[in-house]
């Protein structure tokens, strides 16, 4: 009796784990979800304040940009899409060399969306 | 007479000779104005001329106040396209038979409109060179007959010069995060009017911008405070009158231009006083003293 009882109480334990599992996964997977596509562009030849607004006015006419944020001193070039949102290296290269510069780098980035 | 087309020709310099090659970049020309695709950028200048130095015996004084406005667009990365009008208030006191004289005028001048195209650009991390050739012309739109109660204005007095003029020339730019150095080479072709063609002119400005605040970088875009030294030479041919060349005018002329500017994303302010250090003007040309020009420029 004492035996069936461990068992049940060991299957019970064991459920209760799974179920744990199964809820951190769940917001984890909600989590992944509410990263929005982040990218991290190098831009050659900006090198003055006056030029930065003409890369950021191209780049926030591109389809699903939300934010865009320039460091002048790294030349780089911080892209936020919209939810679901997502940028081509094409779309990128061709909105920089509009503006008058040259891409140097298009890479991914993850940021987690703003609660 | 002489003496007047000569002043004619040096106030002309003034109000047009430096807007149409204009400025991150330089103060005292504009065909260094980088204009991204599909972008506008309007510059609001006002100048200040004041000639005094008279080699003849008129005891001649010539203040002029221009406000210039600049407009320029980018039809691509490579193309440009720039509209300059000027409007003028002038000011000539001479000595008369006994008492001065004050003649005034004021009103628009000649509009300029002129191209750039940029054939070559070398981009790196943090800096950029551009080479770029450029033209365009000076329409007569400034009205060349005004009078007061003494009759017709002479020439330096009138707002525009009858005549249309063409230019073109060459301009590069070196950019970096720390300086930015322009150069232009331009040739400007003058027409002719009312049996008067002001001489044609050479032109070669050069111009230093370096940052000296932040003086260190850190992330974002912080506007940028330059120190400006410019120089700005003009050699002037000799006027044509009734298509016969004036011995006594043309010359050439050394500025040199400190000015501070002060760098946004959206927005520049910028100052500069062109003192000149050497004048070689034939015939009895007024001299000139000091300009000063202060500038306001947004993108948009």
């Amino acid at each position: 009796m004492e035996l069936a009882d461990d068992y049940l109480r060991g299957m019970t334990m064991t459920a209760f784990r799974l179920l744990l599992l199964s809820l951190l996964l769940a917001a984890t997977s909600v989590s992944a979800q509410d990263r929005e596509p982040t990218y991290a562009i190098g831009v050659d030849g900006l090198a003055c304040p006056f030029c930065a607004y003409g890369i950021e006015k191209q780049l926030h006419k591109l389809d699903g940009v939300d934010s865009v944020e320039t460091d002048i001193r790294l030349g780089l070039i911080i892209v936020q899409m919209r939810h679901g949102r997502t940028l081509e290296r094409t779309q990128v290269e061709e909105a920089i060399e509009k503006a008058g510069f040259s891409l140097r780098s298009f890479e991914t980035a993850e940021k987690k969306a703003a609660p | 007479m002489k003496a007047i087309q000569a002043l004619a020709a040096a106030t002309l310099t003034f109000c047009l000779g430096n807007s149409d090659l204009s400025n991150a970049a330089p103060i005292t020309f504009n065909t260094a104005l980088p204009v991204a695709e599909g972008e506008f950028i309007f510059r609001q200048q006002i100048r200040w001329l004041r000639s005094g130095e008279d080699p003849s015996d008129g005891d001649r004084q010539m203040h002029v106040t221009a406000a210039i406005s600049v407009l320029g667009y980018g039809i691509n990365s490579k193309l440009a396209i720039f509209g300059v009008l000027p409007y003028l208030d002038k000011r000539l006191q001479a000595d008369g038979s006994g008492s001065k004289i004050r003649r005034n005028n004021r009103g628009l001048g000649d509009a300029t409109a002129f191209a750039r195209y940029i054939f070559h650009q070398d981009n790196a991390q943090g800096r950029s060179f551009r080479l770029a050739g450029f033209g365009g012309f000076t329409a007569a739109t400034g009205d060349d007959d005004d009078r007061d109660r003494f009759g017709l204005l002479p020439p330096p007095l009138q707002n525009g010069s009858g005549a249309w003029d063409r230019f073109g020339g060459l301009v590069a730019t070196y950019q970096t995060l720390d300086y930015q150095f322009d150069g232009q080479l331009s040739y400007r072709r003058n027409g002719s009017a009312n049996g008067f063609a002001m001489g044609n002119e050479t032109r070669l400005d050069l111009s230093w911008q370096h940052r000296i605040w932040p003086r260190q970088l850190s992330g974002g875009v912080p506007g940028f405070l330059y120190a400006v030294i410019e120089l700005n030479g003009l050699y002037q041919e000799k006027n044509r009158v009734n298509h016969r060349r004036d011995q006594k005018s043309g010359g050439s002329t050394l500025w040199i231009s400190p000015g501070l500017q002060y760098v946004t994303r959206r927005w520049v302010l910028e100052m500069v006083v062109q003192k000149p250090i050497l004048q070689n003007l034939h015939g009895s040309a007024l001299e000139n003293d000091l300009i000063f020009t202060t500038s306001f420029r947004v993108n948009f």
